[in-house]
């Protein structure tokens, strides 16, 4: 018998590839619900909103300051209490149990990619110019019109290498959905590989699945880059020095 | 002599469009503006010079609230704001009434030069995207940019960036424009390019207040001199008399000290 198995690793590709579905929805819903939230938040401790930046601090400081495994098991645990507690308070009657695994793993990697998002916005909207304001104040603008339209669109494009980073390791972190019963790419492998001994083989599968992805992602994020920087005097386009 | 004093002094009082009271800022504990009055006309050209660190700019900026003052009144157009406790909806309608035009250009990175144009007239003024469009060719044509409307402000020199905002600050057809030191950032081949533009606005009736250390333009193109220092106007008039006789040892130190300069340029 070969030390690997080649052979039954590619049958079980198909069935892995499965999957897929559970780890980009998951990835996607949270980032893009992560962006709102995130940007709201960025904007919130910018403009130093009194209650909520306090509260941002808060969010952002446990969020960073834990492991993404940990929050998944607070998450999972403590939702059936909440509700246990604010079911008779507020007349609902949610059951813990009939919440599907992907809306707890939609939820629970969007309050945590959040955090990360609203300090990259944070600093992404600190770093345009504050001339750039004052412009748009200067032609009548509102803050709000001058943030839509001249900050954001700097800032996004500031952000994106490090938000394509954040979407990577989100891809990655998509792994311990396990942790709310979530059966996506690893749980499929490992489930797999408990049936038939070969545990090195569905790993190694998983990983080429992970990786092929996230090179994908980095393919689109950085003509991403290039699209919406199209306005940016980029070092690498700039003459020799 | 009497009467020609007499006829300045019934223009000054003329058509009054920008009037500052009683203007004070600190900012932390350092007394910026100690209490300065500012009046410009309609249609007058007024020009603000002084040290570096006097309060120019910070004077400047509160006219359209870019800074806060501590204490005073604001008034253009006939729209007045309580320095201190003005309120959102105050700011920009005091904003809406002016254009300014800055430093360091701040041109709208994200947008090309005819958007920079537009986009005031879209977003303030409402107006619609062709007649928009209409206007802010018209504008870039006149400062000489018709051919550069795509480019992005990267794209562009110093002294081409400063006609943009110019033709920005234009398009908004504001009572008065504010310019801070429109040419101190640009290279000196571009400084000319950017002057005459702002004599032939000067020449179309346009109210503008500028902080600038062209003595030359100042001389030529200014209705009224303010000469500034430590946060208090020191002494104002014709450019004739500020420039060319100044009656305070402040002013006259301040422009032996200009004049002298490009003697150690060599
Ligand atoms: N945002 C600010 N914060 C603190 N100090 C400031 C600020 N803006 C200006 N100042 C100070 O106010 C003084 C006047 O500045 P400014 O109005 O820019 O002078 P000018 O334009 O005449 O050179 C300077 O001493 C400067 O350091
Ligand atoms: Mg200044």
């Amino acid at each position: 018998m070969a030390i690997i198995d080649f052979k039954f690793a590619l049958e079980q590709v198909p069935e892995v590839l499965k999957g897929v579905p559970w780890t980009l929805t998951i990835a996607i819903v949270a980032m893009i619900f992560g962006v709102l939230f995130g940007l709201l938040i960025a904007l919130c401790r910018i403009y130093k909103i009194p209650v909520l930046n306090q509260l941002s601090i808060l969010y952002i400081s446990f969020i960073r300051g834990t492991p993404l495994i940990v929050q998944l098991y607070v998450f999972f645990y403590g939702v059936p209490v909440l509700l246990g507690y604010l079911n008779p308070r507020l007349g609902l009657s949610i059951e813990a149990d009939n919440i599907s695994p992907l809306i707890y793993a939609l939820v629970a990697y969007t309050i945590n990619t959040a955090a990360y998002q609203a300090e990259i916005f944070r600093s992404s909207i600190n770093a345009t110019s504050a001339g750039q304001m004052e412009a748009a104040y200067s032609v009548g603008m509102t803050t709000a019109q001058g943030l839509y339209r001249i900050i954001l669109p700097q800032a996004i494009v500031i952000a994106l290498p490090n938000l394509g980073n954040l979407f990577i390791n989100l891809i990655k972190a998509t792994s311990l959905a396990f942790a709310v019963k979530v059966v996506e790419i690893l749980a499929i492998s490992k489930i797999i590989a408990n049936d038939g001994y070969r545990f090195l083989e569905m790993y190694l599968v998983a990983s080429i699945i992970y990786w092929v992805i996230c090179l994908v992602c980095e393919i689109i994020f950085s003509k991403l880059e290039k699209k919406m920087g199209r306005f940016e005097a980029r070092m690498d386009l700039k003459a020799p020095a | 002599m009497l009467i020609s004093d007499y006829i300045i002094r019934v223009d000054r009082e003329g058509d009054r469009l920008i009037e500052l009271k009683n203007i004070k800022k600190s900012f932390k504990k350092n007394p910026v503006l100690k209490g300065v009055d500012l009046k410009v006309n309609k249609g007058e050209v007024l020009v603000i010079v002084g040290p570096s660190g006097s309060g120019k700019t910070t004077l400047l900026r509160c006219v359209n609230y870019l800074e806060r003052p501590d204490e005073g009144t604001i008034s253009v157009d006939g729209f007045s704001v309580e320095g201190k406790n003005a309120s959102k909806k105050d700011i920009l309608n005091l904003r809406r009434k002016t254009a300014m035009v800055f430093q360091h250009y701040n041109l709208f990175k994200n947008k090309t030069v005819l958007e920079n144009v537009m986009e005031g007239l879209l977003v303030a003024k409402k107006m619609k995207a062709p007649e928009a469009r209409n206007i802010s060719m018209d504008l870039l044509q006149k400062v000489g940019l018709g051919e550069k409307i795509n480019d992005y402000p990267t794209q562009l020199s110093g002294g081409q960036q400063q006609r943009v905002g110019i033709a920005r600050a234009l398009a908004l057809n504001p009572s008065a424009i504010l310019f801070d030191e429109p040419t101190s950032a640009l290279d000196p081949e571009m400084v000319g390019e950017v002057l005459s533009i702002m004599k032939k606005i000067a020449g179309e009736g346009m109210t503008m207040v500028i902080v600038t250390h062209e003595i030359d333009f100042a001389r030529d193109a200014a209705d009224h001199v303010v000469f500034m220092a430590d946060g208090v106007i020191v002494e104002q008039g014709p450019p004739k008399d500020v420039l060319s006789h100044p009656k305070h040892e402040r002013t006259k130190q301040f422009l032996k000290r200009l004049v002298r300069e490009p003697e150690y340029e060599i």
